[in-house]
């Protein structure tokens, strides 16, 4: 015991060099933001910043802006995370029969797209989908078609995950292409011994050893994709018709257009409160049983 | 090769290292200067602050542009944190809010001081704009008012053309509608559409005509939004009819405005005087500007300006530097008018120089009605709420009416709110 002990004091020094900075740059602005929701501080007035306790929560709920925001938000994961997922595995696959060289290649390419800045990306696809000159038109123009992309309320929203499905497939291919090279082949060797075919081998056998993995990608896709920002910011500013303003674009306005720090905050934390019960919910519904 | 690199960045070094030496023989005051002009705007502004450095050797300016959108996030938060630039620009949109906040130090006292600047030349309109508690918190460099962007080719095909055979501008409502009519039509079978008409900017489109229908939008204490005013609706119906009944206009949903203005397939459009520096670059458009047809009753104009703000709390020598510098750049504001603008100094517009700038020189014809749009503490709320209901007319979402009472009702809320919180009357 006394060893064990010991060995969790010099852990603990290991880990100070990152506990420090994570307690610096993390956890003290999130306990401040904390502290913040429940304040009245609108910035650009001389009035100080007033206790307020759950005033900023409760206009929340009852802020058709938030509701609206919420909305927004979940649609985006919707149509973003399961197609990301199912792409990523798709490819994972495809990539995983590759071999040497040809793999690496395709898995650079795959990669590839991450690699570039949102603000480029942003800009890129904002021309990509522009009706007047936008390459997407160009393309359907022999058709005789024209796309509204990002100028219809019921396009935009699905024209922002596609890209950023091309955007951000790279992460979960690597990641799956990795967890299935972890399976030991005997085992898919056994299984088609025993007369399993190609698809019963993979709903069988590789599916649940990519278990782990899958929840892991599953688990950091959702979660990314309920902070989208940077995508919206760049291509809509959450338009037409706010029908793409998700909710940290609406605390990044609150809080840097209207300056209104305590609401800003109280956002914040309600959308760090779903995203950490939806985890939780994850975890309980594909943890190994 | 790489000792041959090392030379010059000696020399280099060196030549920093001599430069720092002399500047702290002479010690010129630095002044910071910050703005958004990040298009071509700012390249004529960046000339501007060289020349004022060599003809001020005691003074050294340094410019930081930004886009607007987070310029603003930028200034403030330097502000906040007392590290705020000597000169930075405000729109006069924003003046209320910043100088509520204390940021822009009042000029009134320059005016007079060392330097003097005759307030009576500059435009009264647009200098009443900046004066907040009786002072006021800027000098207006610039007005930008919209006008219109007329395509004189399609204007000219379509046979909307005066007496000796040049494209005819519409003045008014009935003479707007019928060209754009007829440039719709003109469209040969198979040929891309043409439009006459297209909404640039919904949202100081509609809010020139909603002026121009005399609307109003809050009581005149401020304490209630009366944007559903009928005489809006009015105006914003006439607005959604060019889409929807007249489909003289491209929807919204469905066209990129100012692209499709650009490329040549709309005869028409209200758009800011600054987009002019845009149109140049292009050789293959024949257009040309003129005010905005008075469509409405009265004339009225969408417009702002950007003006040139001191921060609070400089010691004597850097704020004598700094109104130089404003003063240099108000005084040369025909430099600054080449890029699209129209200065305010009335002196400055009544000269050969200025009258050769045809495009400005219509666009300014319309100073005396320009409109800043209402001055609040809480701007970004309010044009968020027209924006959104401009737009929902001209899809169709809403009627002009409904569209206009929900804007209301949402912006009343914010009043509430900021009354509940004793920050509003």
């Amino acid at each position: 015991m006394k060893s064990g002990r010991r060995r969790d004091w010099s852990a603990y020094l290991f880990a100070l060099p990152f506990l420090a900075l994570f307690g610096a740059f993390v956890a003290a602005p999130v306990l401040y933001g904390l502290g913040l929701s429940m304040t009245r501080w609108e910035l650009l007035s001389r009035e100080p910043a007033v206790f307020a306790g759950a005033d900023n929560f409760r206009e929340a709920l009852s802020d058709p802006y938030f509701w609206k925001a919420l909305a927004a938000t979940f649609r985006f994961v919707a149509l973003a995370t399961p197609a990301t997922v199912l792409l990523a595995l798709v490819a994972a696959l495809g990539l995983h029969a590759l071999r040497g060289r040809r793999q690496s290649l395709y898995r650079a390419a795959y990669f590839a797209p991450t690699l570039i800045t949102i603000s480029v990306a942003g800009i890129l696809w904002r021309w990509f989908y522009n009706s007047e000159f936008g390459l997407f038109n160009a393309l359907l123009a022999p058709f005789g078609l024209k796309a509204p992309w990002l100028t219809d309320p019921a396009w935009a929203m699905p024209s922002i995950a596609l890209m950023t499905v091309w955007w951000t497939l790279g992460g979960p291919v690597v990641v799956l292409l990795a967890g299935l090279q972890q399976i030991p082949a005997p085992y898919l060797e056994a299984a088609e011994l025993d007369g399993a075919g190609p698809w019963q081998r993979l709903r069988s056998v590789t599916l649940p050893l990519l278990r782990p993995v899958l929840l892991f990608v599953v688990v950091l896709n959702v979660i990314g994709a309920f902070q989208v920002f940077g995508q919206v910011y760049m291509i809509t500013r959450g338009g037409p018709e706010m029908t793409t303003r998700t909710l940290v674009q609406y605390v990044y306005e609150t809080a840097f257009n209207n300056y209104r720090m305590g609401y800003a905050a109280a956002l914040s934390w309600l959308l760090f409160a779903i995203i950490a019960a939806l985890s939780v919910a994850q975890f309980r519904l594909m943890r190994e049983r | 090769m790489r000792p041959c690199r090392l030379i010059p960045a000696l020399a280099i070094a060196v030549a920093l290292l001599l430069t720092g030496c002399g500047a702290r023989r002479s010690s010129p005051v630095t002044i910071r200067f910050w703005n958004g002009f990040t298009g071509p705007d700012g390249r004529t502004m960046l000339r501007m602050v060289q020349r004022f450095n060599a003809e001020n050797p005691d003074v050294q300016v340094l410019m930081q542009r930004m886009d607007w959108s987070t310029y603003y996030n930028k200034l403030f938060v330097a502000g906040i944190g007392g590290r705020a630039p000597e000169v930075f620009v405000l729109h006069t949109r924003v003046m209320r809010r910043f100088s509520e906040a204390g940021f822009a130090r009042p000029v009134d006292d320059l005016l007079s001081g060392p330097e003097p600047l005759d307030a009576g030349d500059l435009d009264a309109n647009v200098w009443a704009a900046v004066r907040f508690g009786g002072r006021h918190h800027g000098l207006p460099l610039d007005v930008h008012p919209l006008g219109m962007y007329a395509n004189r080719r399609l204007l000219r095909e379509a046979g909307v053309v005066d007496a000796r055979g040049g494209p005819a501008l519409p003045a008014d409502g009935p003479s707007l509608l019928a060209a754009a009519r007829r440039v719709t039509k003109s469209a040969a079978p198979g040929q891309p559409p043409r439009w006459g008409f297209v909404f640039a900017n919904g949202l100081t489109n509609a809010y020139t005509l909603m002026r121009q229908f005399g609307g109003e939008f809050f009581t005149p204490d401020g304490a209630r939004c009366t944007m559903d005013d009928p005489r809006n609706a009015r105006a914003l119906r006439f607005c959604a009819d060019l889409v929807r009944r007249e489909r003289v206009a491209p929807a919204p949903e469905s066209f990129d405005a100012w692209i499709g203005f650009r490329q040549g397939k709309v005869a028409m459009a209200f758009e800011g005087i600054y987009m002019l520096a845009d149109l140049r670059k292009q050789t293959d458009l024949d257009f040309t500007g003129a005010p905005v047809p008075r469509i409405g009753p009265r004339p009225a104009v969408w417009a702002d300006s950007h003006n040139l703000c001191l921060r609070e709390g400089m010691d004597e020598r850097r704020l004598r530097a700094a109104w130089r510098f404003v003063k240099y750049l108000s005084d040369h504001s025909l430099d600054w008018a080449e890029g699209g603008q129209v200065p305010v100094r009335r002196s400055l517009r009544d000269t050969e120089r200025f009258r050769k700038m045809k495009v400005q020189a219509a666009f300014a014809r319309q100073i005396a009605d320009v409109r800043y749009l209402p001055s609040l503490p809480f701007v970004f709320e309010f044009e968020t709420e027209l924006g959104i209901a401009v737009d929902r007319a001209l899809r169709g979402s809403a009627s002009p009416e409904e569209a206009l009472r929900t804007a209301a009702a949402n912006v009343n809320r914010v009043i509430a709110r900021r009354r509940a919180a004793g920050v509003a009357p």
